[in-house]
């Protein structure tokens, strides 16, 4: 299979990682799942219930769509995990393999779907033999090869300002507050920070410019550091962060949640035939990672950062088709045509589900914010200075209401500036 | 097999959602506890806004999002098995008086 990469992109070092014992050419530091979509490789997992065929979605470390198993551990991200020299990746939740997975049966079996309520009762001769299929069917993944080693450091820790997610509003923010004398940590869960900004055309040097700019005004900054949950029973409230070296529980006398949007899939017939892709995930495959996602991209659903996204792609010289909504999608394995509402169909080798994203609201709300209903798509309300109903936290940019990588910016400094 | 996923970490259907609110469920927290969607390693990321949009437009109400519940992230059990600190850097405050809720 051709290697999907741009020649002329800055990568890491050559090495090379391995699918089931197969050697793929990587490049250090280039996700893993990226490496194995450049190689043609396309199936990454099967899913839980009816095995079907499953790649990466949103590329972006949220939506679980890309779990494998690496170096013998699994439910890894193929999306988070970097490759390095020797790295092993095995597909989960397949028998025999990912590729042909015996238990895809499941699907053709459940047509109408699985109603877990009522699929083992009355059905006593047969339920010893179903548990055993069930069990077999069900779970992700199996444990890993050995124990941890030794248990990860604890550290504590309480600052002035704690900015959570360091795409443009959080950068942003951190920079205004930090030249105003503030004293500030911002955690961002990516291996660099800039956030929304890599699936940006031009926004990897914005992202490095912002960066840049964050550690001359003294923000000290974390990278690879996931927020995880707002603990509220204790010492006061502590928002617990994994790091490279361990746990951090994090207390602040104001916290900030820049935690940006999740990409969302468009609600159609075989909405997760591997080939639908987040909008950004493309944007991320071609601006971030140097690999050209396909030949000929359908752009479906009615989210304007297709505006962004197919110039950027028509650049390169693939073949944009903007459809507005999709009745199904059709593909053996991988996607092969759109098939619209009205019965015509608009053939692509890659589909880009151009969905309105959703506000990342979940810390923000664990910490006491609170949310708009669904008309809002869930944004945390906030006043103009960024405070929401909780005193102590605030919130800026995308979790505020999607908008523009621009806006957010220009958000996360009205913020700062009042901190 | 055409399915319309809207949960994919647990691959809850479309179909899956509409039974559930024939059966009688009208709160996203009981079609969340009836079809399982949402509980999966994502928490919801990819699917608590369309199940609101779907339910909004059968009920005519607005939505709220199902309480989040800690970790936000898969999270490997070592990281909260030891639970007391092994560096404090700086030593932080003394805790707030009461309950934070």
């Amino acid at each position: 299979v051709a290697d999907r990469r741009i020649a002329a992109f800055a990568r890491g070092k050559p090495v090379t990682i391995s699918l089931e014992g197969d050697p793929v050419r990587a490049y250090e530091g280039e996700p893993v799942a990226v490496a194995l979509f450049a190689s043609g490789v396309k199936v990454l997992s099967r899913s839980i219930k009816y095995h079907r065929p499953r790649t990466f979605f949103c590329l972006d470390g949220h939506c679980a769509a890309c779990f494998m198993r690496i170096d013998g551990v699994p439910n890894v991200k193929g999306c988070r995990a970097p490759a390095r020299d020797g790295t092993r990746c095995e597909r989960q939740n397949a028998l025999p393999s990912a590729s042909f997975d015996l238990l895809g049966a499941a699907d053709w079996l459940f047509p109408r779907g699985m109603d877990h309520h009522t699929l083992l009762a009355r059905q006593p001769l047969l339920r010893p033999v179903l548990h055993k299929v069930v069990r077999e069917l069900g779970g992700l993944g199996r444990l890993p090869d050995a124990p941890p080693a030794e248990l990860p450091a604890v550290m504590r820790r309480h600052l002035e300002v704690l900015v959570v997610g360091g795409g443009p509003a959080g950068l942003s923010c951190a920079i205004a507050a930090a030249r105003r004398g503030r004293k500030v940590l911002l955690v961002d869960e990516n291996d660099q920070p800039g956030g929304s900004l890599f699936a940006e055309p031009g926004g990897s040097d914005r992202a490095r410019q912002l960066t840049a700019q964050a550690r001359a005004a003294g923000v000290e900054l974390w990278s690879s550091a996931t927020a995880l949950a707002w603990f509220a029973e204790d010492e006061g409230g502590l928002l617990t962060v994994q790091t490279p070296t361990g746990l951090a529980k994090l207390s602040a006398d104001r916290t900030v949640y820049a935690t940006g949007t999740y990409d969302q899939n468009i609600l159609c017939a075989d909405n997760d035939r591997p080939g639908v892709v987040a909008a950004r995930a493309v944007g991320r495959l071609l601006l971030r990672w140097g690999v050209r996602p396909g030949a000929r991209i359908a752009l479906v659903g009615p989210w304007s950062y297709a505006d962004r996204l197919g110039p950027a792609l028509e650049a390169q010289g693939i073949a944009v088709v903007r459809v507005p909504a999709a009745a199904r999608i059709h593909g053996s394995t991988w996607v092969e045509w759109v098939e619209l509402a009205d019965g015509s169909r608009q053939d692509c080798d890659l589909c880009a589900a151009c969905a309105p994203p959703l506000p990342a609201s979940e810390l923000a709300r664990q910490h006491g914010a609170e949310v708009g209903g669904q008309d809002r798509a869930f944004a945390i309300t906030v006043n103009d200075a960024g405070a929401t109903s909780r005193p102590g936290v605030l919130a800026c940019g995308d979790v505020t209401g999607p908008a523009t990588p621009e806006v957010a910016a220009t958000h996360g400094v009205q913020v700062g500036e009042q901190l | 097999v055409p399915k319309v996923i809207v949960c994919r970490c647990e691959d809850v259907t479309l179909r899956d959602i509409e039974h559930a609110i024939a059966k009688g469920n009208r709160d996203i927290e009981e079609i969340k506890r009836y079809t399982g969607f949402g509980t999966g390693p994502c928490q919801g990321k990819e699917c608590v806004l369309a199940v609101a949009n779907i339910l909004a437009e059968r009920t005519g109400e607005s939505v709220p999002p199902f309480v989040s519940r800690p970790p936000i992230q898969p999270t490997a059990l070592k990281y909260f098995a030891r639970g007391h600190e092994t560096r404090q850097d700086p030593p932080p405050p003394a805790p707030a008086a009461g309950k934070a809720r």
